[in-house]
């Protein structure tokens, strides 16, 4: 459904006191109860306010709440619950009046299965989300950054400033990361680049951790990362928020805001957001030139002809520059070696500064787009989207005469989806969904002296897939097929002499199946068990990079005979939910591989002028990777809350019998939270209520499972950080403002870690404390 | 309905009816192909030419490295000329060098004995750079002399502007190896 924190199901039972409604009646009682949208049973201790009155309540152990001897009159009533996102509700109060809320309390953290409602068809996944609340409370991080503690979920970085997600142990170019249910274009190639999302824009993001994602292009490997707006809430006022947090490490400023207002004629919200940090510092010393600037901009337009058509026009703008630590600069693999043995890294300064100079990323990224959905009868909906999208990245290096303001690599990339999908509910209740999706890719790069990685190309990828899905008594079933077809053009330059301009012309088919099951064992028990195979086509970069990748401290060379790989992925998840207070979920996963595409060293050591590189080549080999996302949530009282998540994974070259390299390392991250129970009454006009205490441990394994002699230097060892968190909310009648201070790696453990590239050159980021604000009306 | 959706189909095959246009091949500018070191004894008579030739840049084929006899007990001048051979005519980078030449410096490491190399130049702060140099051998011997030049190095950092590269820092511009044999 629309609104996925609220659904109200009833609203409105009345009963008329045999007196006649006097305008200024100020006898009229409010009561509700609070259930869970899921397993439908009362909750306990949400924290209901009365806005205008800024009277507060509490729900008792049947998740009731009462207010009495409340006046006619415009009301906003706030549900917060520990966990959920605030909701918020506006009624026009006349007379008594009964409220029902189903609030969405399945735990987000628990990879719970979310069955959207009939309109728009019944997706199966295993996935995980994280809500608004969070995201306002992470306004340091960057969007990788705040799903990292997820179960299944790890970061590669590059630094500080660059990160990007991995889902079980799938990155880049296997995973898809769609912004507002447009695939991101411009980031799957090197694992120094950064989703260029804002993700303040977005009111949810969701990680599909399937074994197939039909509906979703871009060539995952059924792992999908969705970044949603919400919809605009129906309510005529205008309503708003500010954030803003400064974090100490980095001296970071994190500013945004977001208004909304909604009206019959148009419904519009829009969100800034800018944010600046400096030199980051470890334990030890300042990681310069390290630093971030980023402005982002975003405007949602909503729009309903007759509830029958809905129209939604999204528009955003990306911009970011950011600093690559100077000492992590160097090419030649014995520097690495050397740089590795250095107490700090080299061009250490011992002043922070905010400066970002070469080696730097420019980088903006636009998108547009218009969806329209058509609303053909209760059972049927055509959902028509046009997107473009414009990539701007621009990279600057250490050049000789002048030449670091002349970027050393610079692609503008253009992309047009154009997606058709259409839902039917069939008789007997089988729930049906086509679709089409189009993607054009115009890759350019611009003059900048030196030879490109990455060609010129133009890519046309064209997909139809179509799902059914049923319920039936206590087992639901999906299954469904995809079919893509892509054509690539590309057009490399050779460097021997005379140069020349070679035209590849490429066209790929992939399939793709899923075969899902769900089946409820036992009250509040379920069994998941999911199978899906997936194609996936060599992209651009692994057919034609050609020359010394920075990041990667060698020759890349890809190989125009690369041919798709194939997946198959088989799931099983069991989740037991018996209970608001207790929940638990294990997912196991084994997908593999046949001809998996990976950068594989040569034996070659190349000599060029520059010193001796070692040479890496796109190869094929058939791989697997196998593991376990275990989370659970549970009450320890009614007042501590905890968590523990736990990741195992392991990657094989099944072919060659050597681990991959790259795999992330077993993590478990946990979290006992103190809660205070009822709203606490500072004045008659000031509530302080949510008020949290959380400490919460990361612990990362050091990655054994890696031979020697594929790495420079060995993997470094496990750390654990420890974080502390307190947060509050304090509410007035005309506004809510929440607090919160929170210290990450509060110890200042000294660490590495092993996805991070600048591990070979640098410590990891030592403590942060942050303090945020969120003012809302 | 169904027309509208065979339109929507085609769309996008509009966008991709034509052929993407050539990308303008780069004037590597900064490219160095080639590096000779010029030794010239004393006396004049015995100039050897020491020289690292890679057309291709970090392409497949492999460079063609030219060493060189140098006399035993001799004082060789040496002298370093970068160019550019990928262009036409052949651009000279030394210059390029010779401007930034506080941003420069030249390292030379040998494994032969009784070889030594020291600088004979130096950049507006009194710092060597490399390009010039005085090269002295000792007893005949063979081995590999290195010559290595840094961009942006610390050269007020210990042992750099004596010719040690171990705290040198900066990137590797050129890292070439010549062998010798002193006889």
């Amino acid at each position: 459904m629309f609104n996925n924190i609220l659904k109200y199901i009833i609203i409105i039972f009345f009963f008329l006191c045999n007196t006649i409604l006097l305008a200024q009646d100020c006898s009229i009682s409010i009561q509700g109860r609070v259930v869970d949208e899921v397993s439908q049973l009362p909750l306990s201790y949400v924290n209901v306010y009365l806005q205008e009155t800024s009277q507060g309540a509490a729900t008792d152990n049947d998740g009731r709440f009462f207010f009495k001897n409340v006046c006619v009159g415009h009301y906003h009533i706030i549900f917060s619950h520990i966990g959920c996102e605030d909701s918020k509700l506006h009624i026009d109060l006349e007379r008594d009046t009964v409220i029902n809320v189903d609030l969405d309390h399945s735990d987000h953290s628990l990879g719970t299965v979310v069955i959207q409602g009939p309109k728009d068809n019944v997706s199966i996944q295993p996935n995980l989300s994280v809500n608004r609340k969070k995201i306002e409370d992470s306004s340091n991080q960057n969007l990788a950054g705040l799903i990292e503690n997820e179960a299944g979920v790890h970061l590669i970085k590059n630094g500080s400033g660059i990160s990007k997600p991995v889902v079980q142990g799938l990155f880049g170019n296997r995973l898809t990361i769609l912004n507002n249910g447009i695939a991101q274009s411009g980031q799957q190639w090197g694992n120094d680049h950064s989703p260029e999302i804002d993700p303040f824009a977005a009111d949810n993001i969701t990680i599909l951790k399937g074994a197939s994602a039909l509906e979703y292009n871009g060539g995952n490997l059924g792992s999908v990362i969705l970044v949603e707006p919400k919809r605009i809430t129906r309510e005529p006022h205008l309503h708003g928020q500010v954030n803003y947090s400064y974090e100490s490490n980095g001296r970071g400023n994190n500013a945004n805001f977001r208004l909304e207002k909604y009206s019959r004629k148009i419904a519009w919200r829009i969100n800034g957001t800018l944010r600046k940090y400096g030199d980051r510092k470890t334990t030890n010393y300042y990681l310069n030139n390290t630093g971030l600037q980023e402005a982002n901009f975003s405007i949602q337009l909503e729009k309903e002809w007759n509830e029958k058509i809905f129209v939604d026009l999204y528009a955003s703008s990306f911009n970011s520059r950011l600093g690559v630590l100077r000492g992590s600069h160097i090419a030649l693999p014995e520097e690495i070696e050397q740089a590795f043995t250095l107490l700090e890294p080299f061009y250490t300064e011992p002043n922070f500064s905010y400066g970002v100079d070469a080696p730097k990323q420019h980088v903006s990224h636009q998108l547009i787009k218009l969806k329209a959905k058509y609303y053909q009868n209760e059972t049927s909906v055509l959902e028509f989207i046009i997107a473009g999208q414009l990539n701007d990245r621009k990279e600057f290096d250490i050049r000789r005469s002048g030449r670091s303001d002349i970027p050393a690599l610079s692609l503008k990339q253009y992309t047009v989806n154009v997606d058709l999908t259409y839902a039917k509910i069939l008789g007997d209740n089988w729930n049906f969904k086509i679709g089409n999706q189009c993607i054009v890719t115009d890759n350019t790069n611009n003059p900048t002296g030196i030879l490109p990685l990455i060609p010129d190309y133009l890519s046309w990828e064209n997909g139809i897939f179509a799902t059914i899905s049923k319920k039936i008594n206590v087992v639901q079933f999906k299954s469904g097929i995809r079919y893509d077809f892509e054509r690539q053009e590309a057009l490399t330059i050779t460097n021997t002499l005379p140069k020349e301009i070679l035209r590849y012309k490429n066209n790929f088919q992939n399939i793709s199946g899923l075969l899902a099951w769900e089946v409820d064992i036992l009250d509040h028990q379920s069994i998941s068990i999911y199978s899906g195979l997936s194609m996936r086509n060599p992209e651009v970069n692994e057919l034609y990079s050609n020359g010394v990748h920075q990041g990667v401290s060698g020759i890349e060379e890809g190989d125009v005979n690369l041919e798709s790989e194939i997946a198959l992925k088989n799931i099983l998840e069991y989740k037991w939910l018996p209970s608001p207070s207790f929940s638990l979920s294990t997912l196991a996963y084994h997908q593999r591989f046949k001809d998996y595409i990976f950068l594989n060293p040569q034996d070659e050591i190349r000599p060029t002028i520059r010193g001796s590189f070692p040479v890496f080549k796109y190869e094929q080999t058939d791989a697997s990777i196998y593991g376990v996302d275990f989370s659970s949530q549970f009450t320890i009282s009614n007042l501590i809350i905890g968590q523990v998540k736990y990741s195992y994974l392991r990657g094989d070259d099944t072919k060659n019998d050597v681990p991959l390299i790259y795999m992330p390392p077993s993590s478990v991250f946990g979290s006992l939270t103190y809660r205070t129970l009822n709203p606490i009454n500072l004045s008659s006009k000031i509530t302080l209520d949510e008020f949290e205490i959380e400490l919460n441990n990361r612990m990362v394994f050091e990655q054994i499972h890696i031979l020697a002699e594929q790495d420079f230097i060995a993997p470094p060892a496990g750390y654990n950080l420890v974080g502390l968190k307190v947060s509050t909310n304090m509410l007035t009648p005309s506004y809510k403002v929440r607090l919160f201070v929170k210290a990450d790696n509060l110890l200042n453990a000294q660490y590495r870690d092993y996805l991070n590239r600048q591990r070979y050159f640098a410590d990891d980021v030592g403590i942060s404390i942050t303090m945020g604000i969120n003012f809302k009306f | 309905m169904k027309i509208n959706y065979f339109l929507f189909l085609a769309l996008p095959l509009l966008l991709t009816s034509c052929d993407k246009d050539d990308p303008v091949i780069p004037n590597e500018e900064e490219l160095i192909t080639t590096v000779n070191y010029t030794l010239t004894s004393s006396d004049g008579q015995d100039v050897v030419l020491l020289s690292f030739v890679d057309l291709d840049g970090d392409g497949e084929n492999q460079p063609t490295i030219m060493g060189g006899t140098l006399s035993a007990n001799t004082v060789y001048t040496g002298s370093i000329e970068l160019l550019n051979e990928a262009e036409s005519p052949a651009e000279d980078i030394t210059e390029e060098v010779q401007e930034e030449d506080d941003e420069h410096q030249f390292f030379f490491q040998s494994t032969i004995s009784e070889l030594v190399v020291s600088y004979t130049d130096q950049d507006g702060d009194g710092n060597p750079v490399g390009l010039n140099t005085s090269i002295t051998t000792g007893a005949p011997d063979s081995g590999n002399l290195t010559v290595t030049l840094r961009h942006e190095p610390v050269k007020d950092a210990a042992g750099v502007s004596a010719g040690d590269i171990t705290n040198a820092q900066g990137e590797t511009d050129i890292e070439v190896t010549f062998p010798i044999d002193v006889q």
